[in-house]
């Protein structure tokens, strides 16, 4: 991208958007730092928080593809990782499928999902949008809570814990650490890849400004169903990791509004579009609900959200665009207009 | 019939309202048609009609020989029908020269070739030093002048000026007439519409007055500035010929 090189003074910083296409040495380093981690190991309790700290930094860079970058902010996100999630253990223990190759079956059918729910809502937008994913959601949850005879209904579905490598069963926490990881880095990746291509820019144009983008050439309704689709996919892959990790599925945690608010909270707390906000916004927020859940969740049932709540709060109020627009912030600070 | 664009017998309705009423004209290649009349004489609806923001209520809108009445616009954008907005529509948390590569991706799909076309664009209209600015940021004439750079890093065949001098200072005004005259030559043909008339006048080679929907007056800018019914309709205010 930096084919000629910037002759400007007057240079102030893209907030929200740090470093487009360029390696950062920070990001390079987080990354490395939870690699090292993983391979040490660390203590069982602390292994739960990690496993969940990479798989919701994931999910977060998924949800980001469509929330972050394109302008897509949804409160239904749970719909595609449950879909993810129900496919491939439904096909694994009616098909004996290997989840392997079932969390591609699932990513796709997320992503078809996601598709159907942008070209359905393809005239909402902001908290119309908003609405109906949440709406989509609630949707998906009454099927898979009703049609019990697939989906196990209410009593849910499990996954027989039986370490196998070839069905995806992990006999070590460690192993699942670095298979969340691995989803991690691939959903850094894929956003890091958008975010210095043609359909990235696309992404930002069609957030921006819808009829500018028309103008320009941009089919919006096609580069929104597209920005969806991916993120579902991702979402799915990550409710699949999330299925063979609990060897469970609750349809009242996997499909809900509360796993959908989540999803979208991360980005918002550690900076929306960016490539890194969503992963500081896991590493700050999951540790933190776990660790508060894990606590206090005895000495009085509920106080946990309290303190989380409180915590959000004040995030929102004092870094608007996140902790990677504080970051950014704090490393260049804001020339004199 | 060769010419670039062909409007025909084109009827526009809000309701009970006709704002463009059975207006027709042709552009040729290389053309720099001037579309001036007063406020409120359908000239926006016309435009948004040629860009394909919404479809006529009747008529026909030709391009290059093909019927695109009804297109959508970002397929007339790919049928090299380029235009401005009036109100500045930037990607407001994109920087400069990448609000214009999205532009030239239009011609230029690989990420390299576009930026180096975004930076030609903005060297050609002067916003070189504010590449790295953040769109939402700009002020107005800037955000003028982005508009354009916008329009022409798509290289359209035909390109819409919608009002493209408002809030310039006289110095931009004039360095941004020296860009618009030079377009035809480039092989830019432009449909103007300005309420700036000097700038206008010295530039078009052809202009298209329209009054309450319909096209009153047409041809050479200092015919149509004597014309009676010209003058009439912008109630007796001279046109000044810089």
């Amino acid at each position: 991208m930096t084919v000629t090189p910037a002759k400007t003074s007057a240079k102030t910083t893209i907030s929200g958007l740090p470093q487009r296409g360029r390696v950062s040495w920070f990001e390079i380093i987080l990354l490395a730092v939870c690699a090292i981690w993983v391979a040490l190991g660390l203590a069982p309790t602390l292994q739960d928080v990690v496993v969940l700290s990479f798989l919701f930094g994931g999910l977060a860079l998924a949800w980001n593809i469509a929330g972050g970058c394109a302008g897509l902010i949804s409160f239904g996100h749970a719909a595609f990782f449950g879909i993810g999630a129900y496919t491939s253990t439904i096909l694994f223990q009616s098909y004996n499928l290997t989840p392997w190759l079932g969390i591609f079956v699932g990513a796709v059918a997320a992503a078809l999902a996601g598709a159907v729910l942008s070209v359905i809502c393809a005239r909402l937008k902001g908290p119309f949008f908003i609405l109906s994913s949440l709406a989509f959601s609630e949707v998906v949850r009454i099927i898979v809570l009703n049609w019990s005879s697939v989906t196990g209904g209410a009593e849910g579905l499990s996954i027989p814990p039986v370490p196998d490598l070839a069905n995806m069963v992990l006999g070590s926490k460690t192993a699942y650490e670095a298979l969340m990881l691995a989803y991690l880095a691939l959903a850094y990746a894929i956003t890091r890849w958008l975010e210095a291509s043609r359909i990235g820019f696309y992404l930002f144009a069609v957030r921006d400004n819808d009829d500018a983008a028309a103008a320009a050439g941009i089919n919006p309704l096609m580069v929104r169903s597209l920005a969806m689709a991916m993120s579902a996919a991702l979402t799915g892959i990550g409710g699949t990791l999330f299925a063979q990790y609990f060897l469970y599925l609750d349809p009242t945690y996997v499909v809900s509004p509360e796993l959908s608010f989540q999803f979208a909270l991360l980005p918002a707390v550690g900076g929306l579009g960016t490539a890194i906000g969503p992963i500081l916004g896991s590493f700050l927020i999951t540790p933190l609900s776990e660790l508060l859940r894990a606590n206090l969740g005895n000495a009085a049932a509920g106080l946990h959200l309290v303190f989380y709540s409180v915590g959000l709060i004040i995030v929102m109020l004092y870094f608007p665009s996140g902790i990677a627009g504080a970051i950014d912030k704090l490393r260049q600070p804001r020339s004199p207009p | 019939m060769s010419a670039l664009l062909q409007v025909e017998n084109v009827i526009h309705t809000f309701g009970a309202t006709r704002a463009v009423d059975d207006v027709s004209f042709a552009v040729q290649p290389g053309e720099l048609v001037g579309l001036i009349g007063p406020n409120g004489a359908g000239k926006s609806t016309l435009f948004n009609l040629i860009a394909g923001v919404m479809p006529p209520s009747r008529g026909r809108i030709v391009v290059n020989g093909a019927d695109v009445t009804g297109w959508k616009p970002y397929e007339m954008a790919r049928a090299g029908v380029a235009r401005t907005f009036q109100i500045p529509k930037p990607y407001r948390q994109l920087s400069v020269i990448e609000n214009v590569m999205i532009s030239a991706f239009l011609q230029e799909p690989t990420v390299v070739a576009a930026h180096e076309l975004a930076d030609v664009t903005l060297t050609d209209l002067g916003l070189a030093p504010y590449r790295d600015r953040l769109a939402g940021e700009l002020t107005v004439g800037l955000l003028k002048r982005l508009e354009v750079a916008r329009a022409l890093a798509m290289r359209p065949k035909l390109v819409l000026f919608d009002e493209i001098m408002a809030g310039l200072t006289p110095t931009e005004v004039g360095a941004m007439t020296e860009v618009v005259a030079r377009l035809p030559e480039r092989g830019i043909t432009v449909i103007w519409v300005e309420h700036v008339l000097y700038a206008i006048m010295r530039t078009a080679t052809r202009m298209v007055v329209i009054n309450r929907g319909s096209v009153i007056a047409e041809g050479a800018p200092a015919a149509v500035a004597r014309d009676p019914a010209v003058v009439k309709a912008y109630l007796g205010e001279e046109i000044q010929l810089a």
